[in-house]
Protein backbone atom coordinates (compact mmCIF):
# COMPACT_ATOMS: atom_id res chain seq x y z
CA UNK A 1 0.00 0.00 0.00
CA UNK A 2 1.53 3.13 -1.32
CA UNK A 3 0.06 5.22 1.83
CA UNK A 4 1.86 8.66 0.33
CA UNK A 5 -0.26 8.44 -2.22
CA UNK A 6 -2.95 7.58 -0.55
CA UNK A 7 -2.43 10.58 1.92
CA UNK A 8 -2.22 12.87 -1.10
CA UNK A 9 -5.68 11.68 -2.65
CA UNK A 10 -7.17 12.33 0.93
CA UNK A 11 -6.09 15.60 1.74
CA UNK A 12 -6.94 16.45 -2.02
CA UNK A 13 -10.38 15.26 -1.99
CA UNK A 14 -10.78 16.58 1.59
CA UNK A 15 -9.50 20.13 1.21
CA UNK A 16 -11.47 20.31 -2.52
CA UNK A 17 -15.21 18.72 -1.25
CA UNK A 18 -14.90 20.97 2.07
CA UNK A 19 -17.95 23.27 2.27
CA UNK A 20 -18.21 22.23 -1.80
CA UNK A 21 -21.81 21.70 -3.16
CA UNK A 22 -22.41 18.08 -1.65
CA UNK A 23 -21.44 18.73 2.01
CA UNK A 24 -23.95 21.42 2.00
CA UNK A 25 -26.49 19.56 0.76
CA UNK A 26 -25.62 17.10 3.28
CA UNK A 27 -25.96 19.23 5.88
CA UNK A 28 -29.17 20.82 4.62
CA UNK A 29 -30.89 17.71 3.55
CA UNK A 30 -29.68 16.27 7.10
CA UNK A 31 -30.87 18.97 9.12
CA UNK A 32 -34.32 18.71 7.67
CA UNK A 33 -34.43 15.19 7.66
CA UNK A 34 -35.63 12.74 10.21
CA UNK A 35 -33.73 9.73 8.78
CA UNK A 36 -29.92 11.64 8.91
CA UNK A 37 -28.18 7.79 8.32
CA UNK A 38 -29.85 7.89 4.90
CA UNK A 39 -29.17 10.80 4.09
CA UNK A 40 -25.36 9.76 5.26
CA UNK A 41 -25.83 6.53 3.69
CA UNK A 42 -27.06 8.21 0.09
CA UNK A 43 -24.43 11.14 -0.25
CA UNK A 44 -21.81 8.83 0.99
CA UNK A 45 -23.03 6.28 -1.91
CA UNK A 46 -23.24 9.09 -4.46
CA UNK A 47 -20.04 10.14 -3.73
CA UNK A 48 -18.22 7.23 -4.03
CA UNK A 49 -19.66 5.83 -7.24
CA UNK A 50 -18.73 9.35 -8.73
CA UNK A 51 -15.16 8.96 -7.37
CA UNK A 52 -15.48 5.06 -8.65
CA UNK A 53 -16.20 5.90 -11.86
CA UNK A 54 -13.87 9.05 -12.18
CA UNK A 55 -11.32 6.24 -11.53
CA UNK A 56 -12.49 3.72 -13.63
CA UNK A 57 -13.92 5.17 -16.54
CA UNK A 58 -11.52 8.80 -16.24
CA UNK A 59 -12.20 11.07 -19.08
CA UNK A 60 -14.70 8.96 -20.80
CA UNK A 61 -17.46 10.20 -18.32
CA UNK A 62 -17.78 13.14 -20.26
CA UNK A 63 -18.20 11.00 -23.57
CA UNK A 64 -20.86 8.87 -21.62
CA UNK A 65 -22.99 11.38 -20.05
CA UNK A 66 -23.42 14.96 -21.07
CA UNK A 67 -22.08 17.02 -17.80
CA UNK A 68 -24.31 20.02 -18.61
CA UNK A 69 -27.35 17.80 -18.96
CA UNK A 70 -26.37 15.71 -16.02
CA UNK A 71 -25.90 19.32 -14.00
CA UNK A 72 -28.99 20.50 -15.06
CA UNK A 73 -31.41 17.67 -13.38
CA UNK A 74 -29.31 17.74 -10.50
CA UNK A 75 -30.04 21.50 -9.77
CA UNK A 76 -33.95 20.54 -10.71
CA UNK A 77 -33.44 17.96 -7.68
CA UNK A 78 -32.53 20.40 -5.74
CA UNK A 79 -35.07 22.74 -6.72
CA UNK A 80 -37.74 20.56 -5.81
CA UNK A 81 -36.09 19.54 -2.22
CA UNK A 82 -36.07 22.95 -1.48
CA UNK A 83 -39.23 24.19 -2.93
CA UNK A 84 -41.08 21.55 -0.60
CA UNK A 85 -39.20 22.29 2.41
CA UNK A 86 -40.05 25.91 1.58
CA UNK A 87 -43.22 25.57 0.82
CA UNK A 88 -45.61 23.04 3.52
CA UNK A 89 -48.59 24.94 3.39
CA UNK A 90 -48.78 23.99 -0.78
CA UNK A 91 -48.50 20.55 0.31
CA UNK A 92 -51.56 21.22 2.82
CA UNK A 93 -53.63 22.63 -0.18
CA UNK A 94 -53.03 19.84 -2.30
CA UNK A 95 -54.27 17.17 -0.02
CA UNK A 96 -57.54 19.38 0.75
CA UNK A 97 -57.49 19.42 -2.91
CA UNK A 98 -57.07 16.08 -3.34
CA UNK B 1 -64.14 3.06 12.09
CA UNK B 2 -62.12 0.32 12.80
CA UNK B 3 -58.61 1.70 13.48
CA UNK B 4 -57.15 -1.33 11.17
CA UNK B 5 -58.35 0.39 8.57
CA UNK B 6 -56.50 3.59 8.92
CA UNK B 7 -53.69 1.83 6.96
CA UNK B 8 -54.85 1.15 4.06
CA UNK B 9 -56.50 4.14 3.57
CA UNK B 10 -53.19 6.13 4.28
CA UNK B 11 -51.37 5.31 0.94
CA UNK B 12 -47.96 6.92 3.10
CA UNK B 13 -48.20 4.65 5.73
CA UNK B 14 -49.09 1.43 3.33
CA UNK B 15 -46.37 2.21 0.69
CA UNK B 16 -43.81 3.10 3.13
CA UNK B 17 -43.97 1.51 6.52
CA UNK B 18 -41.03 -1.15 6.36
CA UNK B 19 -42.17 -3.13 9.68
CA UNK B 20 -45.67 -3.50 10.98
CA UNK B 21 -45.01 -2.31 14.29
CA UNK B 22 -44.49 1.29 12.42
CA UNK B 23 -47.81 1.76 12.77
CA UNK B 24 -48.46 0.49 16.26
CA UNK B 25 -45.73 3.31 17.13
CA UNK B 26 -48.01 6.04 16.36
CA UNK B 27 -51.62 5.37 16.12
CA UNK B 28 -53.34 8.56 16.90
CA UNK B 29 -50.83 10.11 13.81
CA UNK B 30 -52.37 7.40 11.70
CA UNK B 31 -55.80 7.83 12.77
CA UNK B 32 -55.42 11.63 12.07
CA UNK B 33 -54.39 10.35 8.51
CA UNK B 34 -57.31 8.52 8.24
CA UNK B 35 -59.38 11.25 9.25
CA UNK B 36 -57.94 13.66 6.77
CA UNK B 37 -58.26 11.38 3.62
CA UNK B 38 -62.22 10.00 5.33
CA UNK B 39 -62.89 13.48 5.84
CA UNK B 40 -62.73 14.52 2.01
CA UNK B 41 -64.56 11.33 1.16
CA UNK B 42 -61.71 11.25 -1.90
CA UNK B 43 -59.56 8.35 -0.69
CA UNK B 44 -59.79 6.66 -3.46
CA UNK B 45 -59.06 9.45 -5.27
CA UNK B 46 -55.46 10.14 -3.98
CA UNK B 47 -53.22 8.64 -6.35
CA UNK B 48 -50.36 7.00 -5.11
CA UNK B 49 -48.11 8.99 -7.16
CA UNK B 50 -48.80 11.79 -5.23
CA UNK B 51 -47.73 10.02 -1.99
CA UNK B 52 -44.55 9.54 -3.76
CA UNK B 53 -43.88 12.51 -4.04
CA UNK B 54 -44.62 13.99 -0.84
CA UNK B 55 -42.04 11.21 0.38
CA UNK B 56 -39.57 12.75 -1.48
CA UNK B 57 -39.53 15.78 1.00
CA UNK B 58 -38.10 15.17 4.11
CA UNK B 59 -40.98 15.99 6.12
CA UNK B 60 -44.14 13.46 6.19
CA UNK B 61 -47.13 15.49 7.42
CA UNK B 62 -49.16 12.17 7.08
CA UNK B 63 -47.48 11.24 10.33
CA UNK B 64 -46.24 13.94 11.54
CA UNK B 65 -42.63 13.31 10.73
CA UNK B 66 -41.98 10.59 13.10
CA UNK B 67 -38.87 8.72 12.23
CA UNK B 68 -40.18 5.14 11.21
CA UNK B 69 -43.09 7.11 8.76
CA UNK B 70 -40.38 9.07 6.92
CA UNK B 71 -39.48 5.91 4.79
CA UNK B 72 -35.35 5.75 5.01
CA UNK B 73 -35.15 4.72 1.44
CA UNK B 74 -36.62 7.28 0.17
CA UNK B 75 -34.47 10.01 2.06
CA UNK B 76 -32.00 7.63 0.81
CA UNK B 77 -32.96 7.53 -2.62
CA UNK B 78 -33.26 11.30 -3.40
CA UNK B 79 -30.02 11.80 -1.30
CA UNK B 80 -28.49 9.73 -3.77
CA UNK B 81 -29.46 10.72 -7.14
CA UNK B 82 -29.26 14.84 -6.51
CA UNK B 83 -25.50 14.59 -5.16
CA UNK B 84 -24.68 11.88 -7.17
CA UNK B 85 -25.74 14.01 -10.43
CA UNK B 86 -24.14 17.17 -8.68
CA UNK B 87 -20.84 15.31 -8.50
CA UNK B 88 -21.10 13.97 -11.62
CA UNK B 89 -17.77 15.77 -13.83
CA UNK B 90 -17.08 17.96 -10.47
CA UNK B 91 -13.59 18.89 -9.23
CA UNK B 92 -13.91 15.92 -6.74
CA UNK B 93 -14.46 13.78 -9.78
CA UNK B 94 -11.66 15.48 -12.03
CA UNK B 95 -9.15 15.49 -9.41
CA UNK B 96 -9.46 11.65 -8.99
CA UNK B 97 -8.90 11.16 -11.88
CA UNK B 98 -6.45 13.22 -13.04
CA UNK B 99 -4.49 11.51 -9.47
CA UNK B 100 -5.51 8.09 -11.08
CA UNK B 101 -4.00 8.81 -14.44
CA UNK B 102 -0.88 10.03 -13.17
CA UNK B 103 0.21 7.94 -10.42
CA UNK B 104 -1.22 4.75 -12.45
CA UNK B 105 -2.51 3.40 -9.27
CA UNK B 106 -6.65 3.89 -9.04
CA UNK B 107 -6.88 1.87 -6.29
CA UNK B 108 -5.30 3.38 -3.62
CA UNK B 109 -6.59 6.26 -5.34
CA UNK B 110 -10.13 5.02 -5.02
CA UNK B 111 -9.43 4.47 -1.24
CA UNK B 112 -7.92 8.13 -0.37
CA UNK B 113 -10.78 9.87 -2.38
CA UNK B 114 -13.24 7.65 -0.38
CA UNK B 115 -12.13 8.27 3.02
CA UNK B 116 -12.47 11.99 2.50
CA UNK B 117 -15.64 11.70 0.74
CA UNK B 118 -16.89 9.64 3.60
CA UNK B 119 -15.63 11.87 6.34
CA UNK B 120 -16.68 15.25 4.64
CA UNK B 121 -20.09 13.54 4.62
CA UNK B 122 -20.09 12.51 7.95
CA UNK B 123 -19.03 15.86 8.85
CA UNK B 124 -21.96 17.44 6.94
CA UNK B 125 -24.51 15.21 8.29
CA UNK B 126 -23.25 15.87 12.23
CA UNK B 127 -23.11 19.65 11.44
CA UNK B 128 -26.78 19.11 10.00
CA UNK B 129 -27.79 16.84 13.19
CA UNK B 130 -26.68 19.60 15.30
CA UNK B 131 -28.28 22.10 13.66
CA UNK B 132 -31.36 21.06 13.92
CA UNK B 133 -30.70 20.76 17.88
CA UNK B 134 -30.47 24.48 17.36
CA UNK B 135 -33.03 25.87 15.56
CA UNK B 136 -36.83 25.17 15.21
CA UNK B 137 -37.89 22.60 12.88
CA UNK B 138 -39.57 25.86 10.41
CA UNK B 139 -36.47 27.93 10.83
CA UNK B 140 -33.86 24.51 9.88
CA UNK B 141 -36.60 23.75 6.67
CA UNK B 142 -36.31 27.96 5.57
CA UNK B 143 -32.44 27.73 6.09
CA UNK B 144 -32.63 23.92 4.15
CA UNK B 145 -34.75 25.14 1.38
CA UNK B 146 -32.38 28.46 0.51
CA UNK B 147 -29.42 26.34 0.80
CA UNK B 148 -30.31 23.38 -1.23
CA UNK B 149 -32.19 26.57 -3.78
CA UNK B 150 -28.72 28.31 -3.98
CA UNK B 151 -26.93 25.13 -4.53
CA UNK B 152 -29.06 24.68 -7.71
CA UNK B 153 -28.50 28.03 -8.58
CA UNK B 154 -24.35 26.98 -8.55
CA UNK B 155 -25.05 24.32 -10.29
CA UNK B 156 -26.92 26.51 -13.03
CA UNK B 157 -23.90 28.79 -12.74
CA UNK B 158 -21.69 26.20 -13.08
CA UNK B 159 -23.51 25.02 -16.64
CA UNK B 160 -23.28 28.63 -17.87
CA UNK B 161 -19.52 28.86 -17.67
CA UNK B 162 -18.98 25.31 -19.25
Amino acid sequence: MDWHLLGLAFITVFLSELGDKSQLAAIAISGGSKSPRAVFLGATAALLLASFLGVIIGEGTAQILPDRVVKIIAAVGFLVIAVRLLLPQSKESQKDTG
Amino acid sequence: MKHSLSAPNCPDLQLTSPEPSDTAFVPSESQACLNILVGEGQVDAIPQGEATIEGFSTDCECVSGKEPSCPPWRVFTSTFITIFLAELGDKTQVSTLLMSAEFHNPWVIFAGASIALITTTLLGVLVGRWLATRLSPKTLDTAAGITLALIAAWLVWDVMRM
